[in-house]
């Protein structure tokens, strides 16, 4: 802070001290605030109906994202078919809560139910993959989420091949259905905050920090009493669970699912998201969500709806034909644009938009064992000071 | 009492013995002191009593239990607890995580209780805390104060050297193994670690230690071994062994040896 | 089930083995000097297919095109191929994973690599569309053997016939030439490698530009062996490749060769044949796996006594032995017990050492790498085991086209979790 009083500060540097000045309590209520209003906001209209559809289709993204962070960012661990264990969470809550077997389970019964199946799920793949390297298992969970995929589009008797399971009942408790987008939303809500209190309390615990401590130094951390194997397979059953709890929202909002809802791409999406989002930070994350699941949509609307409507239809005569089609039809070029994304993101700032402080290091550093020399210098003449003091 | 007993250990790789045919015991409360030359398979003992490589043959007991080939987790549980030479703290995780990490054995906590956080498990957490906090404090004001809460690559060197030892003993180990504690330390600080290490042993542990600096091994240690590819030459108290000839053979050559 | 059809499977399942061996070499050889998965090595595939495919279709070649003339143009097609896709292999190299080498993190890369695969597909995709792309008929070759009712076209044995070609000049060069031994030298270990002079950037590019190279002309080869290319064709065949790296033992270039074969052939036979001798030909694979493991033993057993012998002087001089070092010839240097051994290993094969392993010999240093080799082949044994058991259970049993894909899926799974350590043994240095 010396250092800072003796050269003017630039604008950006104040705007930067003025934000760290606020307290984080003060970000998550409003950013809580901001959340419970949000149906509000947007009530009016069929446009806002829309808006408010998409929001729930991004809380259900978030959920996932969470989930997937607790392997990716906390346990460095790459899961390329997430989408797998998002499928068997809405499959089983699509087929117990359809007119396909005449079954009309309790929702809350079945989103329990989807969440300890997914997990299960993930349990004994994990139990044999886990003890693989890093990357290997990379591989084998990409082909697990598309050999997935293709069981659930050729399993004609319990899914319904191709045509997917129609008709899925929306939730109700004790009565009160929960049948609108506004509902949907609130339910959604309260399920990704009561996420949020829940992996942060696993981040301040044994197990925690255990997987943080595998991250980063995995024979240490055996040294030091951790069990890997054990603590790799709770993150990713841990992890599974999540995706389940996701799926079986998702088949209720929906109440109509394919196998093309969970393709390789909605996988590498929410990868997409962790990363972009900050890998390890819970902000983070759900903030890579939400950019990434509305702006596509809103880039959109801004240019084959709002713009026209205020240029005139006329706006894109002398624009090139492939800028043209860029703006216009943006979910083509989507993927490209996410795997842009990553790309960059990994290259120029690793740690993500709202990074996890104690991965941005890690992500930066050539080698976590060596310190850099102008650190070293710095330290050990603090040290030296300390010695005259003594 | 002997509390750490390593009978006939071998370690090949490939054709290579990297200990050979080694027995020596540790007695509750010593320190003792492993020598020899770059190479001479002084780590690689340190990985095998913890568990990182299953021995080629051999057995270790701690106390009478027998931990051969037992996972380092588990060996760790049982109650040794050691250091690297290459510094292996959690760069990313702040020091007093890195103790409570090292506390690992010794908290009880399901899963249930890790995820909901119940009134009694702040509790634990706190009691925790300070216990790491009074361990930290061992080594002065280096490790505590403002410096609890930064990540451990903030630190020199040396501090993370002791954060290793802080974190080795915060479990309460048997058996502490410090691999090159006072590497990279300039001459004032390597005796202050002497006497640290000495107060450790004063305290109730029993301490293996692997060092280069002749003055820390004899200043500190209460027997020395010493290895030369991997197997034992001499056994005694730190003088007899530097003055052992087939010791200065193997530091200095036998030429040298000769001529002395 | 009659010989021809089993002849037409296997002739196509070698065919098929060929293609992923082309790919797969592009991925082991980065993993053994990077360590990790190059997920745009599908992705090149492709494009390298595509960019041979545009040629040919590009110069127009005419039917009436004398046949001096029309090879050339193919030549043509491959080498433009060759030469774009090596140039974008090293591009994505040098931008999307240089700057990572050497990180920490070791999920960087990974993500990375993931990133430039989805760009790529979907570039593919957007100037292409989703119709699959088609090489012109003209420079497929059409012509066919028929032996019985099989039905072997030519195309398959080309493929065979170059695929054999470019493994044995890849073999001799990594094996002879200098730049090859610089490459060993390189994924054995990079710091050291660097500091004995060897500009490792220059090996890495040249890794990635040779296994791009390869990948272009597996893609012309597998369009032209199919009549279409389609854009996301990558994804699956990386897979396989990958796998097949992985079966053979991942950084060992016959490892990848022999590992795609089996994924080829077993592909074809999971589909095209009853239980019973799908069974029987996993078990003899594993089997042979098995018989080599003892077969390169004496091989192992002799470095280990060049490797050991300093050690063995050593002792003896400690001993108060006269006898100095030079004057020992290494055979010498080993104990009477320990001579026999290798000698026996050398000469009478791998039978006759598993005996005299079963009796016990401890000291002997040979005995180590029967236990290492033991060690590997035990879960062949196992493979071959169940699979013999399988046969009574199951004789009948055969698997519908429907799920061709899943249980390709589902066996490259089983593989990467039972076979981590492939048939042949993996050749990744360990690095503690």
């Amino acid at each position: 802070m010396i250092i800072m009083k003796k050269n003017d500060p630039t604008l950006g540097e104040k705007t930067k001290i003025i934000f760290m000045k606020i307290p984080t309590k003060a970000y998550i209520v409003i950013t809580i605030l901001i959340a419970i209003l949000y149906p509000l906001l947007i009530m009016y209209g069929t446009a806002g109906q829309l808006w408010l559809r998409l929001a729930v289709r991004t809380e259900i993204l978030v959920l996932l994202a969470l989930g997937l962070n607790l392997i990716i960012g906390d346990t460095g661990l790459l899961n390329l078919g997430y989408a797998a264990f998002f499928a068997v969470g809405a499959y089983l809550t699509a087929i117990f809560a359809s007119p396909r077997f005449g079954f009309d389970l309790p929702f809350w019964i079945l989103f329990l139910a989807s969440g300890v199946t997914a997990g299960f799920f993930g349990f004994l793949v994990g139990l044999p993959t886990l003890k693989l390297r890093g990357d290997y298992l990379a591989i084998v969970t990409l082909a697990l989420g598309e050999s997935t995929r293709l069981t659930l589009n050729n399993w004609d008797y319990l899914t319904n091949g191709p045509g997917g399971i129609p008709g899925i009942y929306h939730p109700s408790f004790f009565g009160y259905p929960i049948d609108s987008y506004v509902k949907f939303y609130y339910l959604t809500l309260i399920i990704i905050l009561i996420s949020i209190v829940v992996l942060n309390n696993l981040k301040n615990s044994k197990l925690g920090r255990s997987l943080n401590a595998m991250r980063e130094n995995e024979i240490a951390a055996e040294c030091m009493g951790i069990d890997t194997t054990k603590a790799k397979i709770l993150s990713f059953v841990i992890s599974s669970v999540f995706a389940g709890l996701a799926g079986s929202i998702f088949a209720s909002f929906q109440t109509f699912i394919n196998p093309t809802n969970f393709v390789f791409m909605i996988s590498t999406m929410i990868v997409c998201m962790v990363v972009l989002g900050g890998m390890g930070s819970i902000p983070g994350v759900i903030v890579g969500a939400i950019v990434l699941d509305t702006l596509p949509e809103i880039i959109r609307q801004t240019f084959s709806v709002w713009l026209p409507s205020v240029f005139g239809s006329d706006f894109y005569a002398n624009w090139p034909h492939i800028l043209k089609d860029l703006f216009i039809n943006f979910d083509r070029y989507r993927m490209l644009f996410f795997g842009i994304l990553i790309v960059l993101v990994i290259l120029l700032k690793p740690e993500g938009l709202i990074p996890n402080k104690r991965r941005q290091k890690e992500l930066r550093e050539t080698d976590p064992r060596e310190i850099s020399e102008s650190e070293k210098t710095l330290f050990d003449v603090e040290e030296g000071k300390m010695d005259v003091k003594v | 009492m002997k509390i750490l007993r390593v009978e006939n250990l071998t370690k090949r790789f490939g054709g290579l013995y990297a200990v050979n045919n080694l027995s020596f015991s540790l007695k509750k409360g010593e320190i003792l002191s492993i020598i020899g030359p770059n190479g001479s398979g002084k780590t690689t003992l340190f990985n095998l009593i913890t568990g990182i490589y299953p021995p080629t043959e051999g057995k270790i007991f701690l106390k009478d239990d027998d931990i051969t080939g037992l996972r380092p987790d588990k060996i760790a549980h049982k109650g040794i607890k050691r250091t690297f030479q290459t510094l292996r703290v959690f760069p990313n995780m702040t020091i007093l995580e890195n103790v409570l990490v090292g506390m690992h054995p010794i908290i009880e906590e399901n899963i249930f209780n890790s995820i909901f956080h119940p009134p009694i498990m702040k509790r634990q957490q706190k009691e925790a805390t300070e216990k790491a906090i009074s361990i930290l404090s061992f080594f002065g004001t280096r490790l505590t104060g403002t410096r609890l809460h930064h990540p451990a690559n903030s630190l020199s060197y040396a501090n993370r050297r002791r954060l290793e030892i802080c974190r080795a003993l915060a479990s309460d180990p048997k058996v502490l193994l410090l691999d090159e504690p006072a590497a990279g330390m300039n001459p004032k600080e390597s005796l202050e670690i002497m006497d640290q290490i000495k107060q450790i042993r004063d305290k109730g542990y029993s301490i293996i230690l692997i060092e280069h600096d002749m003055k820390v091994v004899k200043g500190a240690s209460n027997r020395v071994i010493a290895l030369d590819y991997g197997e034992k030459i001499a056994e005694g108290t730190p003088k007899e062994v530097s003055e052992h000839p087939r010791v200065i053979e193997a530091y200095l050559g036998k030429k040298v040896a000769k001529n002395a | 089930m009659s010989v021809t059809s089993f002849l037409n499977l296997t002739v196509n399942g070698i065919t098929v083995g060929m293609i992923y061996a082309l790919i797969a070499l592009g991925y082991t050889m980065v993993y053994g000097i990077l360590e990790f998965i190059n997920f745009a090595h599908g992705e090149v595939f492709t494009i390298g297919g595509y960019f041979g495919a545009i040629f040919l279709t590009w110069i127009i070649i005419q039917p009436g095109m004398p046949f001096v003339l029309k090879i050339t143009l193919i030549i043509l097609a491959f080498l433009f191929s060759i030469i774009a896709t090596s140039l974008l292999g090293e591009t994505v190299y040098l931008i999307a994973y240089k700057p990572l080498v050497g990180k920490s993190s070791r999920i960087g890369p990974l993500l990375s690599a993931i990133g430039v695969s989805i760009v790529l597909q979907n570039l593919i995709l957007l100037i292409f569309g989703t119709t699959p792309i088609t090489m012109p008929v003209e420079a497929i070759p059409r012509g066919f053997f028929i032996i019985g009712d099989a039905y072997i076209r030519h195309i398959g044995l080309i493929i065979i016939g170059i695929t054999c070609i470019s493994m044995f000049i890849l073999s001799l060069y990594v094996k002879k030439s200098r730049m090859g031994q610089a490459m060993r030298a390189t994924s054995q270990d990079i710091e050291a490698a660097e500091m004995m002079g060897i500009n490792t950037n220059r090996i890495i590019s040249i890794t990635f530009i040779i296994g791009s190279a390869l990948a272009a002309v597996a893609g012309i080869l597998v369009c032209m062996y199919y009549g279409t290319l389609k854009f996301n064709i990558g994804f699956l065949y990386g897979l396989k490749a990958f796998t097949a790296c992985v079966v053979g033992g991942i950084g060992s270039i016959p490892g990848a060769f022999i590992g795609s074969l089996f994924i080829g052939l077993i592909e074809n036979y999971s589909i095209g044949l009853k239980f019973n001798l799908l069974g029987i030909f996993v078990a003899l694979v594993f089997l042979l796996g098995t018989y080599y493991q003892f077969y390169l033993l004496p091989k192992k057993a002799k470095a280990g006594i060049k490797f050991i012998a300093p050690l063995f002087s050593k002792r003896e001089e400690e001993k108060g032995s006269l006898v100095t070092t030079e004057k020992k010839t290494k055979k010498d240097l080993m104990s009477m017990e320990e001579k026999e051994m290798a000698k026996k290993a050398y000469y009478f094969g791998p039978l006759l050492i598993f005996f005299n392993f079963k009796k016990k010999n401890p000291s002997s240093f040979v005995a180590f790498h029967v236990r290492q080799s033991i060690k590997i082949s035990f879960f062949n044994l196992f493979v071959f085991i169940t699979m013999i058991l399988m046969l009574f259970i199951f004789p009948n049993f055969q698997i519908s086209s429907q799920w061709k894909d899943v249980v390709t899926y589902l066996m490259l799974i089983l593989i990467l979790i039972v076979k981590p350590s492939g048939l042949l043994g993996e050749n990744i240095p360990e690095k503690v």
